[in-house]
């Protein structure tokens, strides 16, 4: 019994996605839970797992975008005839299908074996076909997924032309250096023209919400704590981890710190919408992440309930995901606060722009050994600056004043958010 | 800081324990007026007198299992056996024995013996007494295993196992005995499962025992001219290992090679690619090479010895292997 794949509604509000490529061929074996195609949708690009066993028959629409609900391909057995399923969705297939023009598929193109005793075994994926296994190391093969770098283009200097660390960052200071702006997964000779650069979705999203952020009435608090009891801390979690814990940054223990503010001041852990504020009970913290096809901002839940250690735990599991292009939609949903962080970049102080429909968001520069006074006397003290930008339909600056001054006393003294 | 020898080291650590505690004794085949047959506890049996340092018959069963015994009933005996490949003659008492008791007895048994021995090529010893048999025992669970490399440890070691509740299997090397080293004016216990990080490094890691140790140390000396980094690490306790500063070390220099004496297959060089590839997997730059002796029985004509058993310059290569290019 074939079954139709069709595009899912993975969350909220989705009412289309993009179809980046296909990770199987027509032909191919793929098995219920096997990642099938890669869907951009306007938050994320992630792989959608097949949600049938047998053979990939048909794909409907190779690529472009398409609306919920629509056919994109059929799973069957190899010799199963689909042509009754095709001839109907495609009848009913509506306008977006039509517009993206690989999407209209040739009838004879339809395979659709007419002797099941002669069936062929199903072809290998065009993939795998073309590109033998790029011999590389691990670390190799690491610094290649964290710098975006595409190994199969790199020139092996190891032992039987393997690729190793150094290659790949030299292919990566190379890349850098020839193409900024040119996507990482694909190196480019220096174009000798002016490049355009399509707007991913999640860039088209990145630059709408932004925009529309800007339209919002902002004003900006400024702090600067005394960041030496919150380093102290971390290290003293770091030293009693166990085996298999994730050592705690100063950024989680921070989201931890921020979330337990959050919920003794709600003005600020709210959204508006529709002229309207909503308050809310729980702490969910965003967190910005920049990922290869953009900012992110993936979502510690109910992070003024979790341990710092579990914080921790969350947060590498987002931020992994973010860098490698596989955060689900839901892990981007319902947070009420983002927090982004540019310390490791050894910023000072910056103004993050708001992430509507959120209320406010938290700039967090670098701890450094700056001067500071105390009782009258100039002393040395690892300090970090906080800036808060507050939508002000939705927060006066007493209430923003009041959540930053709970943010510092907790950073100076991190027990008082017991 | 005072010099000692290994062999000196050794019996320090034997005497300082015997002064110390009356539960602490020794026996073993011809250590009392012989002083053992590698002159280690020559001058205890004046010190100590014939019921503290005892000879036993020649029967590695019974001493192994006299020592399990004293070692339940509240001492801490400390049995010699004179050389390593006679282990073979008392493995039913060390495995099914001595590592078994603890744990069968839900922990009303504590059996704190150490059984010293020593192995080791580079005197035409022929291939009956100069194996190294290490990693068998780090197979057994109930046991810990250790291999010192220097004065130093060997003294600061040989106590801890002496202090440790369990049979430890203390292996020395026999052509380190002569060999000088600074040692601490006070005997400073070394918590078994801590290894020492000799030299640092930043290409290659190096993770060597016994006198592999030393000859790592000379390939890492004769690299460094030839412009390689190279970090040497004795693990020093096989079992329990510390895992954490051997991998920390990979993870740093990216690269990796094992060495011993005991021949390469199934050598405990195995164990340590395990445990490194496991953590450090996506640090690691080259595959870790593996150096140890070549698989047959240790021929008694000296230049077939040599060239059986790895040396510096075997060392020297496994590291330009991992730095290579094609």
């Amino acid at each position: 019994m074939a079954s139709e794949v069709k595009l899912p509604r993975l969350g909220q509000g989705m009412e289309s996605g993009t179809i980046v490529r296909w990770l199987k061929a027509e032909g191919e074996e793929v098995a219920k839970g096997e990642p099938l195609y890669e869907l951009d949708t306007d938050k994320v690009t992630q792989e959608v797992e097949a949600e049938a066993s047998g053979v990939l028959i048909k794909i409907v629409v190779p690529d472009g975008e398409v609306d919920v609900g629509t056919l994109i391909a059929v799973i069957g057995a190899p010799d199963e005839d689909v042509s009754a399923i095709l001839e109907a969705a495609l009848s009913g297939n509506g306008g977006r299908a039509e517009a993206a023009p690989a999407a209209r598929p040739a009838p004879e193109a339809v395979a659709v074996p007419g002797d099941g005793a002669a069936t062929e075994p199903a072809p290998v994926s065009a993939v795998r076909a073309s590109g033998e296994r790029v011999k590389a190391s691990p670390l190799a093969r690491r610094i290649a997924r964290e710098r975006g770098v595409d190994l199969s283009a790199i020139a092996g200097t190891g032992p039987e032309g393997r690729v190793i660390a150094e290659d790949v960052e030299r292919a990566a200071e190379a890349l850098v250096a020839a193409v900024p702006l040119a996507p990482l997964a694909a190196p480019a000779p220096v174009p000798a023209e002016v490049e355009v650069v399509e707007l991913t979705s999640t860039r088209r999203t990145i630059a709408r919400r932004l925009t529309e952020a800007w339209q919002a009435p902002v004003f900006q608090l400024v702090v600067t704590a005394d960041a030496s009891e919150l380093v102290a801390t971390r290290e003293r979690m770091v030293e009693r981890l166990r085996e298999g814990d994730v050592k705690p940054t100063v950024s989680d223990l921070l989201t931890r710190l921020v979330a337990s503010a959050l919920v003794r001041h709600r003005a600020v852990n709210a959204h508006f919408v529709d002229g309207r504020i909503l308050r809310f009970p729980q702490a969910n913290v965003g967190l910005a992440v920049a990922a290869p096809t953009g900012l992110v901002v993936p979502v510690v839940r109910r992070a003024d309930h979790l341990s710092v250690q579990e914080i921790a735990a969350a947060r590498a599991d987002l931020v992994t995901r973010a860098r490698e292009g596989k955060l689900q939609l839901a892990d981007l949903e319902d947070g009420t606060f983002t927090i982004s962080n540019l310390g490791m970049y050894a910023i000072e102080q910056f103004v993050a722009v708001l992430n509507p429909p959120q209320v406010a968001i938290l700039a967090v520069g670098s701890i450094e050994d700056r001067p500071k006074v105390v009782d009258g006397t100039l002393v040395v003290a690892p300090t970090m600056t906080m800036t808060l930008t507050c939508d002000h339909r939705a927060i006066d600056g007493s209430e923003g004043a009041e959540f930053l001054g709970t943010v510092e006393a907790f950073v100076e003294a991190p027990a008082l958010a017991l | 800081m005072p010099e000692l020898t290994y062999r000196e080291a050794v019996r320090d650590a034997l005497a300082e324990a015997m002064q110390k505690d009356e539960s602490v004794f020794i026996m073993g085949e011809d250590i009392a007026e012989m002083g053992g047959s590698m002159g280690v506890t020559q001058g205890l049996l004046q010190e100590f007198g014939p019921t503290r340092v005892r000879n036993t018959p020649i029967s590695e069963a019974a001493i192994v299992g006299a020592g399990i015994g004293a070692a339940m009933q509240g001492m801490r005996p400390i049995v010699e056996i004179m050389y390593e490949d006679f282990l073979t003659l008392a493995m039913e008492q060390l495995v099914n024995q001595a590592a078994k008791h603890r744990t069968m007895s839900g922990g009303q048994l504590k059996v704190p013996l150490t059984i010293r021995t020593q192995g080791g090529a580079g005197w035409s010893p022929g291939a009956q007494h100069a194996q190294q048999l290490e990693s068998w025992f780090v197979h057994v669970p109930g046991l810990k295993v250790v291999f010192a490399s220097t004065p130093e440890d060997v003294r600061g070691l040989l106590w801890s196992s002496i202090y440790d509740d369990n049979p430890v299997v203390f292996f020395e090397h026999r052509t380190l005995y002569p060999i000088k080293g600074d040692v601490p004016e006070q005997l400073a216990p070394i918590p078994l499962g801590t290894a020492r990080i000799h030299r640092e490094g930043e290409d290659v890691t190096v993770v060597a025992t016994g006198r592999l140790v030393h000859e790592a140390l000379t390939a890492a000396e004769e690299a460094e001219r030839e412009g390689i980094s190279v970090e040497v690490v004795d693990p020093r306790t096989l079992l329990p290992l510390d895992a954490e500063t051997i991998v920390g070390s990979v993870r740093k220099t990216t690269r990796c090679v094992t060495a011993h004496e005991a021949v390469t297959r199934g050598g405990f060089g195995a164990e340590l690619a395990a445990v490194i590839q496991h953590g450090a997997f996506d640090w690691l730059d080259a595959p870790i090479e593996r150096v140890g002796a070549r698989f047959g029985p240790l021929p008694f004509a000296p230049p077939m010895e040599q060239w059986v058993v790895p040396h510096a310059e075997d060392v020297l290569e496994a590291i330009k292997r991992t730095v290579a290019r094609g």
